[in-house]
């Protein structure tokens, strides 16, 4: 095994401009926070972001003008309110929103990490989510045994996963503790994974639960120790989601001054 | 009559014993309803969620209803794609879904107000809808602002599928389930009949015309237009033990 440890700056730095990067968690929980802060800080350009249910992490790379495309079933602050930057962005035409539904993101994936280029799913049929794809990323398709019609959905391989952890050693064996998200399907479909975690093991302690290793070493090209890493986004058993950080986060942006949390949070 | 508790009592119900319900994101009053239907009428119903947890034991509702607070007592663990799994086996009895826009025939719109290229308004997007929409045996639907704009003849986006154009058969598109069975809002309780949206029920404090009014497409009125049934002191008492902290008014606000 090879050790992965990067500091934060390094492995922001080691995502490209113009990469598609799946972002894990969802929602208020869970989502690598302190490595988006940094990719914000080093200006990142052109990205497309890939998830199902997201919150922050996407608004603020979208407000950050680090984004061109995102897919996603969901972008939003639940009952805190619509995304702001993303629904901006949108309303001018500065980004592309892919509309997918939650099963869509999850089949994609899963089609990326068991090697194929496609996944059936049933569903979908009626929706104008299918028109949004217009027979790209999701086309009909028959059963080859049945004759149903099924929805075909085209594999999702992110250029980079990024994640958050609870516990990681510095080869990158992972543990996540309670809810996995896609986080999983995420690292098995990416070409290149980045997993920070709240304390870095010895490996020893891993060997003591093999079977509590979500995600084995050979699937991680980086571990970073970050501590806090998900704030304000909760960490399972670490802390819980600072729902008064969001509604700071919601109030700037709605007076339009994205800057002004930049500077007290990311830089 | 306070109208979040009206509105989480007409979800329990709902609800059937021994059912799989589920909720999503930005649901405590869903999330509220089926603890109510589980510790009222339907202990056995299966409680999962897209906290990722099957019969959590929490102490009050969250704020956001995907929080790991959900995990805590749960009797297992179904990640979402275990979740859509059993789903797509037809094994997902009731999924509850709001809507920006919702149709006279069922159909709700969280993706775009006005074109999907140029929207007026960029709404969050419809999460599992266009698909749990024909995959739970039934939908239940619903809203805290009935309106004109909410309450509209037709969506601007079909994000999940209703009844469509109310004419096609929703089975020919591969739907496993019935569609929307039920439509809850802050005024009234409206199912479906002969592919048309009726009024079953009318809120106390809310009038027929109040309703009429407030809806942008003809509404099928029944010859007698019942009142909501008004919760009882046990289900107000479940209801605020399980939300202290009134989240279930958030919605409202």
């Amino acid at each position: 095994m090879k050790e992965k440890l990067l500091t934060l700056k390094e492995a922001a730095s080691s995502i490209d401009d113009h990469s598609s990067v799946a972002i894990g968690g969802m929602s208020f929980h869970r989502a690598p926070m302190a490595l988006v802060r940094e990719m914000v800080k080093q200006t990142r350009k052109g990205l497309t972001l890939i998830g199902r249910e997201e919150g922050l992490s996407f608004d603020l790379l979208i407000g950050s003008n680090c984004v061109k495309k995102a897919l996603a079933a969901y972008i939003g602050f639940e009952n805190l309110g619509l995304a702001p930057n993303f629904r901006k962005k949108v309303e001018k035409g500065e980004i592309k929103f892919e509309e997918h539904a939650c099963q869509s993101i999850v089949t994609g994936l899963r089609a990326s990490a068991m090697g194929l280029p496609f996944l059936p799913t049933r569903g979908f049929l009626g929706s104008d989510v299918m028109g949004v794809h217009n027979g790209r990323d999701l086309r009909v398709i028959d059963s080859p045994f049945t004759g149903e019609k099924l929805v075909a959905v085209r594999a999702i391989e992110p250029d980079v996963t990024i994640i958050h952890a609870q516990m990681s050693d510095p080869y990158g064996n992972t543990r996540i503790i309670g809810q996995m998200f896609e986080d999983d399907l995420m690292v098995k479909a990416a070409k290149k994974v980045i997993v920070t975690a709240e304390e870095i093991v010895d490996t020893d302690d891993i060997r003591k639960h093999p079977e509590m290793t979500a995600i084995p070493h050979f699937m991680v090209d980086g571990v970073v120790k970050a501590p806090k890493g998900a704030y304000p986004c909760s960490c399972y058993c670490y802390y819980d989601a600072d729902m008064d950080h969001f509604r700071e986060y919601l109030d700037l942006c709605r007076k339009g001054a994205l800057d002004g949390y930049i500077d007290k949070y990311v830089r | 009559m306070a109208i979040p508790e009206m509105m989480i009592c007409s979800m329990a119900r709902e609800i059937k014993d021994g059912e799989m319900a589920f909720h999503g994101l930005a649901s405590p009053l869903v999330a509220i309803a089926m603890y109510l239907a589980k510790n009222t009428h339907a202990p056995n119903m299966i409680y999962s969620c897209v906290a990722e947890s099957i019969n959590p034991l929490y102490d009050k509702v969250t704020l956001s209803t995907g929080d790991p607070a959900l995990l805590r007592g749960a009797t297992a663990y179904m990640t979402i794609p275990q979740a859509f799994d059993y789903a797509q086996k037809g094994k997902m009895d009731v999924m509850f879904f709001g809507g920006a826009q919702i149709d006279k025939h069922g159909n709700t719109n969280l993706s775009v107000i006005g074109d999907y290229e140029k929207p007026k308004v960029r709404l969050p997007g419809g999460a599992a809808s266009a698909f749990l929409c024909m995959m739970a045996g039934r939908t239940v639907i619903w809203t805290t602002n009935h309106s004109e704009k909410t309450m509209v003849e037709k969506v601007d986006f079909i994000t999940g599928q209703g009844f469509l154009d109310g004419k096609v058969d929703r089975r020919s598109l591969g739907a496993l389930g019935l569609g929307p069975s039920k439509v809850i809002t802050n005024m009234g309780v409206f199912d479906f009949y002969e592919k048309g949206m009726r009024i079953e029920s009318v809120h106390p404090g809310f009038t027929l015309n109040d309703v009429l009014d407030n809806t942008g497409f003809e509404l099928i009125v029944p010859e007698k237009v019942e009142e909501t049934r008004k919760p009882t002191e046990k289900e107000l008492e479940i209801i605020e033990r399980i939300d202290p902290d009134q989240i279930r008014k958030v919605e409202f606000e």
